[in-house]
């Protein structure tokens, strides 16, 4: 056993009391294999990383328990030596690639400075043997990467760096702390396939943290599961993930949407994170679990059920059961109801530039010349877009697509710099902003965010009341009914109305947010990442409720994600955006069954999926500039299915193998 | 970089031009006309028109200025009101001194509020940091001139050590000379040690806590590394800012310090000049003034600039 | 991508009031208080001449001595603690009135009132403060109102500078959007949404500004700009009292020491309030 955690309790001080991170978490991790921890936020599982490099912040406290690593007890290590185990025989990743390197350092030498204090290399040697390893981590030009500054390099890039950085001193583990959570699907399965590469030539062992079930079929031998700080369920990863033996991880299971099985009501797991200032006895997951006996509010210890250690002591009996999936207050099913066929929104021909650098700043000097160069960015460069009333179209890209923008666009939050849009048929273009209150009212907006989208200083109350107040929607008197019937709409409880949002989770912010959205009765809403911040349990539910809205109130929504499961569950159509450009719409069984663009292609195939083998592995180049006067098409420069200079001179067709499905490509393709 | 240094350049020079406009406004603009103010408000109505005219005060507002700023820049100052001697020597000899006195407070000041800053941030929460910050609480509260007071009282009246006020030029003997800068010196490093080593800590301590220096433990570097590689080279950064603006602040300290201790520089030349009304004098000190500010904050941008890589270097290469 | 935010709610109850507040605040309130009554408990005339009582140590009397005068020291000392507190609040009051409203615009309207407010800001704060004190001042008779004018003139830029970027950073919050997204014209959005989360930072900005408006108040009155003879604030008593600082030392410590001590007092008020507004907006569980 290369780490073997032994009833790890940790505490933290805080000004509301003592929170327990970890409480008796026992975990090991044999020679070459790869061990998730996979956990919600509050789960704990951060702070196993922490403890056992050695890295627990002031305030917190290991109570009791052992980490041996190699058989040895660190916590019962000196510092000196403990500090020598760091960075040697044991190496972090860390999440954010952003923050993590020294912005006023060279990356070559922030690779190989470990070298330099543990094996006592010079200098030059260490950067030597850092661009050696850079190149082993898929990094094609090292040499220049290594001289280069850490802003001076994509995300991508500084977390293959980092991961060179962890390599260098060949260290007997390896623990990721949620390496691929700041990046890009795309980016994320470039670097999953590269963890895999390197333990597949190197043996590495790993200790792996995530919260995303798919990364963990991908990359993981073994997992365990953390629930409010302790492992509710550990083995193979195949096993847990097949046949989950704990209703916590049955509900996480059936909570993820998944491409291939669509529509189909995801289930949710009711209720919140228990409070860990609070003592609690028995089973932590009693007031959420649908399986809940009289005997769970006695402690439940780790027993062995189903061949592994399950933290329920009903676990054998329900080895068969399913998380059953609740239907809430609107049994019925949902309609797969044709969309009404006169459109609600219309837009065509939207473009947005930014200028990033205006004034004094956009001077530059060329060969003694000055220059007047503002640097600019296309972020929606003639996207047309239509939905019809009742119609969820789901807008999919990632980073720099500019699918946020494109939403804003078209309620005019951000002004375009060119084409049109229609709202219920009129023209709202160039209307001055005083003019658009009517549009308003039919169309509104949800936020990713419920901490920023939510006055603090506000309550419910106040925040719901006022798109009634603001459009007189219902007489004042009125507006305190209608705020609780709002709020039951979102299945939130009527006194919540006096809260304040500091004082509600992240859940409940965005349910409040679509109240609001509500509250005008609008007949569109663009909903912009609504569940990206949220965690996966809470995230169920909030799909379903929109589902739920949208067939009762008959809205249309623009659901904006980078998260192509979410959105597959929840679109009738599908279009796909890569900067600034719409490379693919239809159906949304066309555009993840058939998809046509190859950057829907490699899109598809790089989202970690829990189910069935991953698809066929299609892997994108590094992102290259524009090149030339943009005439070409947006993806030229990544694409793995490059037809040659065409495609960067030439912009590319719009082909549509059906009424319905269209994409923009050089490659022809069979008509469905 | 190059772009970046010229379009510094450019921009320090509209502020001086606007500062020059902000303070003929003030002078000329203000109730009360300067030659009543000159003569005193008793003045025989002639006479006030003859000093007007001589003066120049009869052309519309916005001649005056040209003719006021287009001198300046030729060098020609004018004449002071009060000594009826030219602007410039005067200006340049107060200039000079002053000069002295700033430069070795200064020094004093940045290396001794450096340094405390560093020192109790790398000890944060120890004795040393409790006694760093109420030492430093203490010292904000006490204005410029009590700090004057105190030391002429301690060093001059008690102890004899110091002289409580004047000025030797070198020429009388470096001692001497000396002997009359430390009392001014030691009271304008007294006086913003406070000020720097608060600013210094705080910053220190932010940058102990971000992700890089975590991950540079997380390396196991020693600590040493982690402090001086880590840490300290990104702590350079805010303390060049914390320093810009404590040169501004210096730079009003003299005011208050040079009347104090009858020490013959540009601050006490400005209140002197406020004083008696010498309209000219004050108006090319403040300029002068300005200018140095200018281009002392000019400097630490550049310095700053220069140490940022991200500045340096510009955009991305991969 | 981010991080998911904790499903757990913040910290419930409210936390106790802190240490530092407290105490600041009794120290200010005495200050106010003594300041306020002043007319009243002062035990001597503050400004009745008599050269027989002149330089009278500390003593049972005089618990603060006389001065040059004969004039008691400690009543002086109370009265000057009206003008001294005046001033400050005075000049703070008119940098705020006019400093937050510019520094709203800036930060909510952007463009080129930005652009211009700022550009006059960095134009005022070319010239370091007591100059341009003594720039203003130079050009009118002095009295103790004018003062505290100037010195308000002096800050209104950092003023105007703090309440941009409290308002650019709340203006870039997702609550703002949500408001434009409801028609809601700028007068609202800048009155109920921005300002009810701007003024806690605010307020912390104002009432350490009152300390260097004090100080430098102060120290123009030292100058001679300020407040006139024989009324006197505290940094006129220092004045007068500077050539008998070896014979009467007590007539310059005592406002001396005042003035620390109501700085700090301040100081602690302000800290306080910073450390009791802000974290309630931001607490999340820690995360795990």
């Amino acid at each position: 056993m290369t780490l073997a955690i032994e009833g790890l309790t940790v505490r933290y001080r805080t000004p509301g009391g003592d929170v327990a991170a970890l409480s008796d978490v026992s975990l090991s991790v044999a020679r070459g294999r790869t061990l998730a921890v996979v956990g919600e936020s509050g789960s704990g599982k951060s702070t196993i990383a922490l403890a056992v490099m050695g890295l627990l912040p002031a305030e917190a406290q290991v109570a009791a328990g052992r980490i041996l690593f190699k058989g040895d007890d660190v916590l019962a290590l000196d510092p000196e030596r403990r500090r020598r185990l760091r960075g040697s025989g044991m190496a972090l990743v860390f999440q954010d690639p952003f923050t993590v390197l020294n912005p006023s350092l060279r990356v070559g030498a922030q690779i190989g400075e470990g070298l330099v204090h543990h094996r006592g290399l010079t200098r030059e040697a260490a950067l030597a043997r850092a661009v050696e390893l850079l190149a082993e981590v898929g990094i094609t030009d090292a040499g220049a990467v290594a001289g280069a500054y850490p802003h001076e390099l994509s995300g991508g890039m500084r977390q293959r760096a980092l991961i060179a950085g962890a390599l260098a001193s060949e260290p007997a583990l390896m623990i990721l702390d949620e390496p691929t959570t700041a990046l890009d699907v795309t980016i994320e399965a470039q670097i999953l396939d590269l963890l895999q590469d390197l333990k597949a030539r190197r043996g590495l062992t790993t200790l792996f943290i995530t919260h995303n079930l798919g990364v963990v079929h991908r990359i993981a031998d073994d997992v365990a599961v953390l629930y409010a700080g302790q492992v509710a369920e550990q083995g193979p990863a195949r096993e847990v993930l097949t046949r989950p033996a704990h209703p916590y991880s049955k509900g996480l299971l059936a909570a993820i949407p998944r491409l291939g099985a669509r529509r189909d009501r995801l289930a949710s797991i009711p209720g919140r994170l228990p409070d860990l200032r609070e003592s609690m006895p028995g089973c932590r997951f009693q007031p959420r679990c649908p399986f809940a006996v009289e005997a769970c509010a006695a402690p439940q210890p780790l027993a062995l059920a189903l061949g592994r250690p399950v933290r329920c002591h009903r676990a054998e009996e329900l080895a068969d059961a399913a998380w059953p999936v609740i239907a809430e207050e609107r049994p019925g099913t949902r309609s797969r109801s044709m969309a009404d066929a006169a459109p609600i929104v219309e837009a065509a021909g939207l473009a947005k530039t930014f200028t990033l650098s205006r004034g004094l700043s956009a001077l530059t000097w060329e060969s003694w010349r000055p220059r007047y160069r503002p640097a600019r960015v296309r972020a929606v460069d003639g996207v047309a877009l239509a939905l019809c009333a009742r119609e969820v179209v789901g807008l999919v890209g990632e980073s720099g697509s500019g699918k946020s923008t494109l939403g804003r666009l078209i309620l005019r939050l951000q002004e375009p710099d060119a084409g049109r849009v229609r709202i219920a048929g009129e023209d709202v273009t160039s209307l001055p902003q005083s003019a658009l209150a009517d549009m308003r009212r039919r169309a509104q907006i949800v936020f990713q965010n419920a901490d920023s989208s939510l006055n603090p200083r506000k309550t419910v109350g106040e925040i719901i009341g006022r798109p009634l107040r603001r459009f007189a929607v219902v007489p004042p008197r009125e507006i305190g009914r209608r705020v609780h019937e709002l709020l039951d709409l979102v299945r939130l409880p009527a006194h919540y109305a006096e809260r304040y949002p500091h004082q509600m989770s992240g859940g409940e912010k965005q349910r409040v947010g679509i109240a609001r959205a509500l509250a005008t009765r609008p007949r569109f809403i663009v909903c912009d990442e609504p569940v990206s911040a949220l965690d996966v349990s809470v995230q169920a539910a909030v799909v379903n409720l929109l589902a739920d809205l949208k067939d009762d109130l008959g809205v249309a929504y623009l659901f904006i994600s980078h998260d192509i499961s979410v959105v597959a569950h929840l679109a009738d159509r599908i279009a796909v955006m890569y900067r600034g450009k719409i490379v693919e719409e239809g159906r949304a069984d066309e555009i993840t069954e058939r998809p046509r663009h190859p950057y829907t292609e490699a899109l598809l195939s790089a989202v970690p999926t829990i189910d069935h083998a991953p698809r066929q592995r299609l892997r994108l180049g590094l992102e290259q500039p524009r090149s030339g006067n943009g005439a070409g098409c947006v993806f030229a420069g990544r694409c793995h299915r490059r037809l040659g200079d065409i495609c960067e001179r030439k912009a590319p067709p719009v082909r549509q193998p059906s009424a319905t499905h269209s994409y923009a490509c050089h490659i022809e393709c069979r008509p469905e | 970089m190059t772009a970046f240094v010229i379009r510094r350049l450019v921009l320090v020079g509209v502020v001086l031009v606007a500062v020059s406009m902000l303070v003929f406004a003030i002078t000329s603009i203000l109730p009360g006309s300067v030659a009543h103010l000159i003569l005193g408000p008793f003045a025989p109505p002639e006479q006030v028109k003859a000093l007007e005219l001589k003066l120049g005060l009869g052309d519309p507002l916005w001649l005056q200025y040209w003719h006021w700023v287009s001198r300046i820049a030729s060098g020609d100052f004018g004449r002071s009101l009060l000594m009826d001697r030219p602007v410039y020597p005067l200006i340049a000899e107060a200039f000079a001194r002053s000069l002295t006195l700033t430069v070795a407070s200064f020094l004093l000041i940045a290396v001794i509020g450096v340094g405390l800053g560093v020192v109790a941030a790398l000890r944060h929460n120890g004795p040393l940091d409790h006694a760093v910050s109420i030492g430093t609480y203490l010292g904000i509260a006490i204005p410029e001139f009590f700090w004057a007071i105190v030391v002429i009282l301690v060093f001059a009246a008690t102890l004899g050590w110091l002289p409580a006020s004047g000025y030797e030029p070198i020429s009388a003997g470096f001692g001497v000379w000396l002997r009359h800068l430390i009392a001014p010196t030691l009271t304008l490093v007294f006086a913003h040690l406070a000020h720097v080593s608060r600013l210094t800590r705080s910053s220190m301590i932010e940058v102990l806590r971000s992700p890089y220096v975590t991950a540079a433990h997380a390396k196991g570097l020693p600590e040493r590394v982690v402090v001086l590689r880590h840490a300290l080279r990104n702590a350079l950064l805010p303390t060049i800012t914390v320093l810009a603006l404590d040169i501004g602040r210096l730079m009003g300290g003299i005011v208050v310090i040079e009347t104090v201790f009858a020490y013959p520089g540009l601050g006490r030349l400005l209140v002197f000049s406020v004083q008696s009304r010498d309209i000219p004098t004050l108006q090319a000190a403040i300029l002068v003034v300005a200018g140095v500010y200018a281009l002392a904050n000019l400097v630490a941008d550049l310095l700053y600039a220069w140490l940022n890589p991200r500045i340096r270097y510009g955009r991305s290469v991969a | 991508m981010d991080a998911a935010l904790p499903e757990v709610p913040a910290a419930r109850g409210r936390r106790p009031w802190p240490m530092q507040l407290k105490a600041g605040l009794v120290i200010v309130a005495t200050i106010i208080a003594l300041a306020v009554l002043a007319p009243w408990i002062a035990p001597h005339p503050w400004d009745t001449i008599s050269i027989r009582t002149r330089f009278q140590p500390p003593n049972a009397t005089y618990w603060l001595g006389t001065d040059d005068y004969g004039r008691d020291v400690l009543s002086r000392l109370l009265m000057g603690a009206r003008l001294s507190l005046a001033m400050g609040a005075g000049a703070t009051l008119f940098a705020v009135a006019i400093g937050v409203p510019l520094g709203l615009a800036a930060g909510y309207f952007r463009g080129w009132a930005d652009e211009l407010i700022m550009r006059a800001a960095d134009v005022l704060m070319a010239i370091p403060a007591i100059m341009l004190g003594l720039l203003v001042l130079a050009v009118t008779p002095p009295a103790l109102w004018k003062t505290a004018l100037a010195v308000g003139f002096v800050y209104i830029p950092l003023i105007a500078r703090v309440a941009r970027s409290v308002t650019l950073g709340l203006a870039g919050e997702d609550f703002v959007q949500a408001a434009r997204a409801r028609a809601e014209g700028a007068g609202y959005i800048l009155f109920r949404e921005i300002l009810p989360n701007a003024w806690p930072p605010l307020i912390v900005e104002a009432s350490l500004r009152v300390t260097y408006a004090i100080l430098l108040g102060s120290a123009l009155s030292f100058l001679g700009l300020g407040a006139q003879p024989p009324s006197s604030d505290w940094g006129l008593m220092i004045a007068e009292a500077r050539q008998f600082i070896d014979r009467a030392p007590w007539i310059a410590l005592a406002p001396g020491f005042a003035m620390c001590l109501l700085v700090v007092g301040i100081n602690l008020v302000g800290d306080g309030l910073r450390e009791r507004l802000d974290p309630r907006l931001q607490r999340h569980a820690p995360k795990a």
